[in-house]
């Protein structure tokens, strides 16, 4: 299991290595950056049979947790384990020539990433979110979009970075004051000591802090404000990882502490009206943007902010719901962005470009019907389950929320009709015609592809999903796996100190379904 | 939280601290005065998490022998908030000096520290290369500060605000 780690360690070290290696060999510096993804890849599949069955954790170093740091990996971490190298490879920077600082900076985006997918320490998680977030900031201010001046792109990065900035001290202040109150930093003993020392409203101040800071790569609702410009500035490869992957990071790790540190309705309820003040004013405004890419940026802060409604909603329903959604997204946006990329330049200019190019049209438009929601496409069911499930809840909260949404999805579909309407308008003496580049096309094909397969597949996908959010939202499972090598929680707390140990009981007043779990743990592991 | 009196004044110092550099980030338009308010920020934040594994009579991890920390395990300063202090100041350093590169090369290229100014020129940019208008609310404050720009660049960059009004008329022209 400890080979995991390589994950992180072999981009981190090829980061490094790869300026200095250009020195002597361009060729083989860029093949090295390709080669770790492989493995990464590679790894990742090796044990992916092995996670399908249980979750698996691993201390760094020898030392046991809660003091050493340890890597946490169930489904959920192990498929963006797989996802970032794939989408890194997916959207390298093939189209062009580019400085080896570059791939520098996408291999240290890939460590960066996967280690804040698989670690298991929350300080952890800062670092790896500071190194990701700083590795962006260089990203766009180095990739800029054909045909801008390059002064775009710093602009928009400077700005990223201040806001990112003060995110990020937002979240170290969120996680100095859950240290103030628990004394530990490891997720799973946090978990163990959160029903008593999180459930409180510094616990919820802490959340609060956290979320503003991660809510930064979110696109959360108040401080999403780099997204149009940082979108609109770099290369359409570059908004496509960033829209299409890095956001949903940011939102699963949101995700996890919210299901092992923050039991309180209240972190809920602010996140569904976060969300719903997201989607609400992203699709208003790219109501009324005027070209493709600002269109689509807009559009991703409202989509965002649907997953976070999701997420909002209570138990593992909402999960399941929230992994549908941002994976929907995760394939459909970055196809949106590469069609986009060429067809740079205001809506108008887009007039009658069916006639010209018909399959990117058409590609266009089948997309485009999955992000609405048209039946058969599985945008429908995403939105079918957010829908059902934003009905059945007794909190006026979420019913707000579905109308919302509902009115959402209208606007969406009249910027997305009226594109459409656009390109498919009779013009007798058009000059619309589409730039896009071979790689661009056949990312957006490739991707397309996903979309259809998973159409054929629904039903393993679903039985996929459900599993995953029947893992990611079990909290005794995750305290468990980690503890597993150091006996139980319980034995864990003999060995604190005996005033901790009288006043941590393992859960308060644990649910029939909580104690459910754990009765299966204990059989599984008298099985064994 | 038992506090001592210094631990109150160092709290209170910390508090103030994210209280200042929060309100030069948001009421400060120079870019360079948003990115020392950064670091007092920072400075507050860290502050903060060194405080919360302070003890007043408490002394440093490596001052104790291994039979005075499981005799006296309280007298002991969490080294832990200390190892993410340095932590945390090692990025802060690294976002500054990256802020203050491209605060360099945004300087050389718009000639203006104000951010107001930066991000209506960077707009004007993005609407010009990607020809489209500017939408109204872009456009509505420029009216207000054109003419400080003009006062300031008129002898650096006289082509420069030549574009960007030509860029206007194309915009008006359009919205007409």
């Amino acid at each position: 299991m400890d080979k995991l780690v390589l994950l992180v360690v072999l981009p981190l070290l090829a980061a490094f290595l790869m300026p200095v290696l250009a020195r002597s060999s361009q060729v083989l510096a860029r093949l090295s950056g390709l080669l770790v993804l492989l493995i990464s890849i590679t790894l990742v599949l090796n044990v992916w049979g092995e996670v399908d069955k249980q979750a698996i954790s691993f201390a760094i170093g020898g030392y046991q947790p809660p003091l050493g740091v340890v890597f946490y990996i169930d489904q959920l971490s192990l498929l963006f384990a797989l996802l970032i190298p794939v989408m890194v490879l997916i959207f390298w920077p093939w189209n062009r020539p580019s400085s080896i600082q570059e791939y520098s900076l996408m291999m240290l985006l890939t460590a960066s990433a996967s280690g804040l997918m698989l670690s298991g320490d929350l300080f952890n998680i800062y670092v790896f979110y500071e190194l990701l977030a700083v590795a962006s900031y260089g990203l766009v201010s180095v990739q800029v979009r054909q045909g801008q001046h390059p002064v775009v792109a710093w602009v928009a990065s400077l700005r990223y970075l201040l806001l990112g900035s003060v995110g990020s001290v937002m979240m170290l202040l969120g996680i100095a004051i859950i240290y103030l109150q628990t004394g530990t930093l490891n997720l799973a003993q946090l978990s163990l000591l959160a029903p008593e020392a999180l459930n409180n409203i510094t616990g919820l101040s802490a959340f609060v802090l956290i979320l503003v800071g991660l809510g930064v790569k979110a696109e959360l609702f108040p401080v999403n404000t780099w997204v149009p410009e940082v979108y609109a500035g770099v290369s359409t490869r570059l908004s496509a990882l960033m829209a299409g992957l890095l956001s949903k990071l940011a939102v699963i790790v949101i995700v996890r502490l919210l299901v092992l540190l923050f039991p309180q309705p209240e972190a809920l309820h602010l996140m569904t009206v976060l969300g719903m003040l997201g989607v609400i004013s992203g699709e208003l405004v790219a109501w009324r943007a005027k070209d493709m890419t600002r269109m689509l940026a807009f559009s991703s802060i409202g989509q965002l902010g649907l997953v976070f409604i999701a997420f909002s909603l209570p138990g593992n329903i909402g999960l399941l719901a929230g992994f549908a959604i941002a994976l929907h997204h995760l394939v459909v946006k970055p196809a949106l962005f590469m069609l986009a990329g060429g067809w740079s330049g205001r809506l108008e200019k887009l007039s009658g470009m069916a006639q010209s190019s018909p399959y990117h049209v058409a590609l266009f438009v089948l997309l485009a019907m999955s992000l609405l929601g048209v039946p058969p496409l599985p945008g429908f069911w995403v939105k079918l389950l957010l829908v059902m499930n934003l009905a059945v809840q007794t909190d006026p909260v979420y019913h707000f929320a579905l109308a919302f949404m509902l009115l959402a999805t209208v606007l969406e579909a009249a910027y997305l009709y009226r594109v459409v309407m656009l390109f498919y308008k009779k013009e007798n003496h058009t000059h619309a015609s589409s730039q896009h580049s071979l790689f661009d096309w056949i990312t957006a094909i490739a991707l397309a592809a996903v979309l259809l397969i998973s159409v054929v597949q629904l039903p393993s996908v679903e039985r996929k999903l459900v599993s995953m959010a029947y893992q990611s939202g079990n909290r005794l499972l995750y305290i468990h796996t980690v503890f597993a090598n150091i006996g139980t929680p319980e034995a864990r707390i003999d060995r604190m100190s005996p005033t901790d140990q009288a006043k941590q009981p393992l859960v308060s007043e644990p649910s029939i379904k909580e104690k459910a779990i754990k009765e299966d743990l204990v059989l599984g592991s008298a099985e064994q | 939280m038992n506090m001592t009196g210094v631990e109150g004044i160092v709290l209170l110092g910390a508090i103030g601290l994210i209280m200042i550099g929060l309100a030069g980030l948001f009421m400060s338009n120079n870019v360079f005065r948003m990115v020392l308010a950064l670091v007092i920020l920072e400075s507050g934040a860290n502050l903060f998490l060194i405080l919360a594994g302070f003890h007043g009579l408490g002394i440093a991890p490596i001052f104790l022998s291994n039979h005075a920390i499981s005799d006296a395990g309280h007298m002991m300063n969490d080294p832990i908030p200390q190892a993410l202090v340095l932590t945390a100041i090692v990025i802060g350093v690294g976002v500054q000096a990256l802020a203050l590169a491209l605060i360099l090369k945004i300087k050389a290229h718009y000639n203006t520290l104000d951010m107001s100014e930066i991000r209506q020129q960077m707009e004007y940019d993005l609407a010009k290369n990607n020809d489209v208008t500017l939408p109204a609310s872009a456009q509505s404050p420029d009216s207000l500060v054109r003419s400080k720009v003009i006062c300031q660049a008129e002898q650096t960059q006289p082509d420069h605000i030549q574009a960007k009004a030509d860029v206007q008329q194309i915009g008006g022209s359009v919205n007409g």
